[in-house]
């Protein structure tokens, strides 16, 4: 199969070859489709119903971020980092502060930290919420996405108090934080993850042991650890894998070394591990949730920053563990106002490149399961 | 006229046998236009039940809480525009859904509402319908080939794979059920002590009948064997009608929409009615053989049921049953009253609330009604039949809001290799106990 | 397999658990649905909806000293305004101020340059128009805000 351009595909075939002797079929899962979870064009190479190879045809959604952010000055471009990982717009938006801050040599005071931390995680389970309920429906579980988006209500609606915006949050700033928490604010987060734990044995109790959940996830898109480390992919894929990398523990950011909270790490790599290792990862944010509310200090939420953000020139790579995986940000800085350039290194961008190697060898209603359990947001494959 | 009528009532037969054409026709049209109200019913049921599953509300803007959406989508789906694919085989996608429909219609000349309340009992009635039923498999390879477009091929001839294997298990489940009927014993584990005797019967009439002479539901027979031969069954016309988990063929996620893709408005309606009224067919088999047909819990049994006033001159208790349906219609009108009162007074609702309070009226007018003596001593076995059929119907919409899906390779494992020995044992235990005791 | 995983295979237990789950859910409390426009939702009060300029509640002036601020921090470009000095008070004034709302991403940075409590983000969201020209919305839109229509039925 060759590549007559982006768009076609040519199968060669021998002389007198005809249409019934060929045993190959390609297949298109166009951009426009239920369950590529984004304009995502995945073209399958088919023999029957085995998958013998894919092809991803990306940039549907490509929304030149990194361009605009040359034409910005540092505080103007930080709405825009939301848009691109548009299910966990906090995260981005920490990234991206963290990054500018090392530039700018300024630390957020421990209070914003706290904040940013709680922030953070509860779009953590925004984010899961999202990737369990379509993944879910990908499979045939009508149900929880219903249940799931239930609960990421709950959440949205306390960033919504807290920033004024449910999806695109604009929550931190350069130095800290600029919203103040508002009258209640820990009585509710404390009161969501109350009513949070109980409905996560919920999810549980309706997929976890259920035979025909098991048998659509379990040795599913394997993909091993040694695997894993050679593509770059990082996240609750990288852990199902077996492998134990989590940035908050190997490079602690924004006071994460100060929260007690375990790595779920899966043993096989398949779809059912990673699986449970997002739901254990919902149980160790709502822990980290509790514990920074408990401990919220006082003071001031805003570091000394200067009106005209000028950083020195340099350049800065700095990476969160975004709920997708390893997000980064890789700033160049010419002295100037705005910057030279900014690099974002997408997770799902790169957790998508295994889909190839996930895929090889299975059946087609599998790949749109491996898909959904990537758990990819084509906003940040393309930005 | 009067006297034509009441000498009809009394008849011992159903018009079918009985050779009366005009009486066929008009239980024909009734079972007919029956069939298409609970079709009708089945709709807004299934997305206001999946909806309350789904912690949503459903359908309620259209009539209050969504009662006129059925008919809603009937008038869009009636206006449609007719498109038929380029290159497609015209008669062959003309005749397809219409193939399919006669098929699941057909299915209803022998279920039995009644002792006599039937089009006609054959005696090969339960051979017939999964006969008839079968035959609806030709229309969804008719439906995908017609569409000259590789998704549809695809899902029809998965679709038709899928449903040829589960006939069998099916069919086996269905022969162990009719074994019972040739033991006309009494009770839970009885058999006749002479078995030459006695017959068993392939008739739906006749299978009830036998399960009212045993005393007790096929379900319960044998037990545990009743229940499996049960079971297996329940899961393969799941998995026959193409309902979850077994809708791979109409996924959306990867198969946009099967055999019926190409098909919009109307022609796409006829499948769907076809849909709806195979499972309503399929619930009556599962009900009429394992469930005991129209039989109430715990009938009295007072020999062989063929007079119906006769068999309703009960005690008390059978007294109690019988207002049962005049209790749920008033039941029913209950809730549209609790409905009525709890709508929002705004002026933008008042002719919703209207609406709803005068189909409650309707409903209260109807249990009334139901109360009138001649007319309670005959619907009971209508009753407790559509009672039976309805908590099918609400289980298949209780599975679809629960389980994942299962993959094509999957389902045809669960097929061949689990449900087909399980059916095979059970039949082979059901003849060697109706032997051995 | 072990006996009670056998068990729980053949009776189909996990089944039954999760039809338990969705069966509880039909609870009617337990219905999320808002069923707008009859329920409307209660917004936040930080919540970034429409531009509003607030006039100062006993005189009438507005509050906006013409500082240009909100324009300059516009990551977009999309605030326009005019200003003159007046002879009297030698205080700038506004004169014009026009708002484009085409690519506005409501992200409440002009809000956040605002050293008086002029330019404010309120808590409309009802704002869908049938044409564009609405979408660049004068002083005196910003002052009375969206005045959407109001159906009777």
């Amino acid at each position: 199969m060759t590549k007559g351009n982006a768009y076609t595909y040519h199968i060669e075939r021998k002389a007198d070859e005809t249409f019934l002797d060929s045993t190959e079929l390609i297949l298109n899962m166009g951009p426009q489709h239920p369950s590529t979870h984004g304009v995502l064009r995945v073209v399958l190479k088919l023999d029957g119903e085995k998958v013998l190879g894919t092809d991803c045809v990306i940039g549907y959604l490509h929304r030149g971020v990194e361009k605009i952010a040359e034409n910005r000055t540092y505080a103007m471009f930080n709405p825009y980092v939301d848009r691109m990982d548009y299910t966990a717009a906090v995260s981005n938006g920490l990234g991206y502060c963290l990054a500018v801050e090392k530039l700018l040599n300024v630390e957020a005071p421990p209070r914003a930290q706290f904040i940013r931390v709680i922030l953070t995680e509860l779009n953590r389970l925004a984010s899961h919420q999202v990737w369990l309920g379509t993944h879910a429906l990908d499979i045939g579980a009508l149900t929880p996405l219903f249940y799931a988006f239930r609960d990421r209500e709950e959440i949205l609606k306390i960033f919504e108090k807290y920033c004024g915006a449910r999806l695109t949050t604009h929550a931190f700033r350069i130095g800290g934080c600029i919203y103040e928490a508002y009258e209640g604010f820990e009585k509710e987060v404390t009161d969501f993850c109350n009513k949070f734990e109980p409905k996560i044995d919920e999810y549980e109790e309706l997929l976890t042991t259920n035979r025909i959940w098991v048998e659509r996830t379990k040795g599913v898109g394997i993909l091993s650890g040694q695997e894993c480390i050679e593509l770059g992919v990082t996240g609750p894929v990288l852990r199902a894998s077996g492998v134990k990398w989590d940035l908050r523990k190997a490079q602690p950011y924004s006071g994460y070394d100060k929260f007690d909270f375990d790595i779920p790490v899966g043993a096989n790599g398949d779809t059912y591990d990673r699986y449970l290792v997002r739901i254990a990862e919902l149980r160790q944010s709502v822990r980290i949730i509790r514990q920074a509310v408990a401990g919220i200090p006082e003071g001031p939420i805003m570091a000394k920053v200067p009106k005209v953000i000028k950083p020195p020139a340099g350049e800065v790579y700095v990476s969160i563990e975004a709920p997708k995986g390893e997000l980064g940000y890789f700033i160049v800085s010419d002295g100037s106002t705005q910057p030279y350039r900014v690099r974002v290194r997408p997770p799902s961008f790169v957790n998508l490149q295994a889909l190839d190697k996930m895929v090889r060898g299975q059946l087609v209603a599998d790949v749109v399961a491996v898909i959904g359990t990537l758990d990819i947001v084509l906003g940040e494959v393309d930005r | 006229m009067l006297e034509y009528l009441r000498s009809y009532m009394s008849q011992p037969v159903t018009p079918g046998e009985a050779g009366n054409f005009l009486w066929a026709t008009i239980y024909i049209l009734l079972v007919v236009a029956g069939v298409s109200l609970a079709v009708l019913f089945m709709n807004w049921a299934e997305r206001k039940a999946l909806a309350h599953m789904q912690i949503r509300l459903g359908p309620m803007r259209v009539g209050p809480h969504g009662l006129l959406q059925p008919i809603a989508d009937a008038v869009k789906l009636l206006t449609k525009e007719d498109i038929v694919p380029v290159g497609a085989d015209k008669l062959v996608f003309y005749l397809a859904p219409v193939l399919v429909v006669i098929t699941a219609w057909t299915v209803f000349l022998v279920v039995p509402f009644g002792p006599t309340y039937a089009v006609t009992d054959m005696n090969i009635g339960i051979l017939f319908m999964l006969g008839v039923s079968s035959l609806g498999v030709l229309g969804i390879v008719m439906a995908g080939w017609a569409s000259n477009s590789h998704y549809p091929l695809l899902g029809s001839l998965r679709s038709s794979a899928q449903m040829v294997s589960y006939e069998v298990a099916m069919g086996l489940a269905i022969v162990s059920a009719v074994m019972m009927t040739a033991l006309d014993g009494h009770g839970l584990y009885g058999v006749a002590a002479n078995h030459l005797e006695t017959s068993g019967t392939l008739s739906m009439i006749g299978i009830v009948n036998s399960q009212a002479e045993q005393g007790t539901w096929f379900i319960f027979k044998f037990f545990p064997l009743g229940l499996i031969a049960f079971v297996v069954f329940a899961i393969a016309m799941i998995a026959e009608t193409n309902r979850a988990p077994f809708d791979l063929p109409e996924a959306e996620s990867e198969l946009v929409a099967g055999f019926h893709t190409e098909y919009s408005g109307f022609r796409w309606s006829l499948f769907f009615l076809a849909e709806y009224s195979a499972m309503v067919a399929v619930s009556s088999i599962a009900v009429t053989l394992w469930l005991g047909g129209w039989l109430r819990p715990f009938a009295s049994v007072h020999g062989p049921q063929i007079t119906i006033p006769g068999y309703w001159q009960g005690g008390a208790l059978d007294f109690a049953f019988s207002l049962l349906p005049a209790l749920t219609f008033f039941l029913l009108a209950g809730f549209c009253f609790i409905g009525f009162v709890r709508m929002p007074k705004l002026p933008a609702l008042r002719l919703q609330t209207l609406g709803l309070g005068a189909f409650g009226a309707v409903l209260a007018l109807v249990a009334l009604f139901l109360l009138v003596p001649a007319v309670r001593d005959r619907v009971q076995p209508i009753y407790w039949f559509v009672v039976k059929v309805s908590v099918f119907m609400y289980l298949y919409i209780w599975y679809r809001g629960t389980f994942p899906r299962y993959r094509f390779d999957q389902l045809m494992k669960v097929g061949w290799k689990v449900l087909l020995p399980i059916a095979i044992g059970v039949l082979v235990a059901t003849a060697v106990l109706g032997v051995a005791l | 397999m072990s006996l009670g995983p056998l068990l729980r295979k053949i009776f189909f237990v996990d089944l039954f658990k999760g039809m338990a789950v969705t069966f509880k859910a039909q609870h009617p409390d337990a219905c999320m649905t808002e069923q707008y426009p009859l329920e409307r939702p209660v917004i936040a009060e930080r919540y970034r909806g429409l531009h509003r300029l607030n006039v100062d509640p006993d005189t009438g002036q507005s509050l906006c000293i013409a500082c240009d601020l909100c324009a300059l921090a516009c990551p977009e470009k999309l605030i326009s305004m005019t200003s003159e000095r007046d002879p009297n008070t030698k205080k700038k004034v506004m004169l014009t101020y026009n708002l484009d709302l085409s690519r506005c991403m409501f992200c409440g940075l002009c809000e956040d340059a605002c050293p008086t409590d002029c330019l404010e983000l309120s808590q409309d969201y009802e704002y869908a128009l049938y044409s564009r020209d609405g979408l660049v919305l004068d002083r005196e839109r910003l002052e009375k805000g969206p005045e959407p229509t109001v159906y009777l039925r």
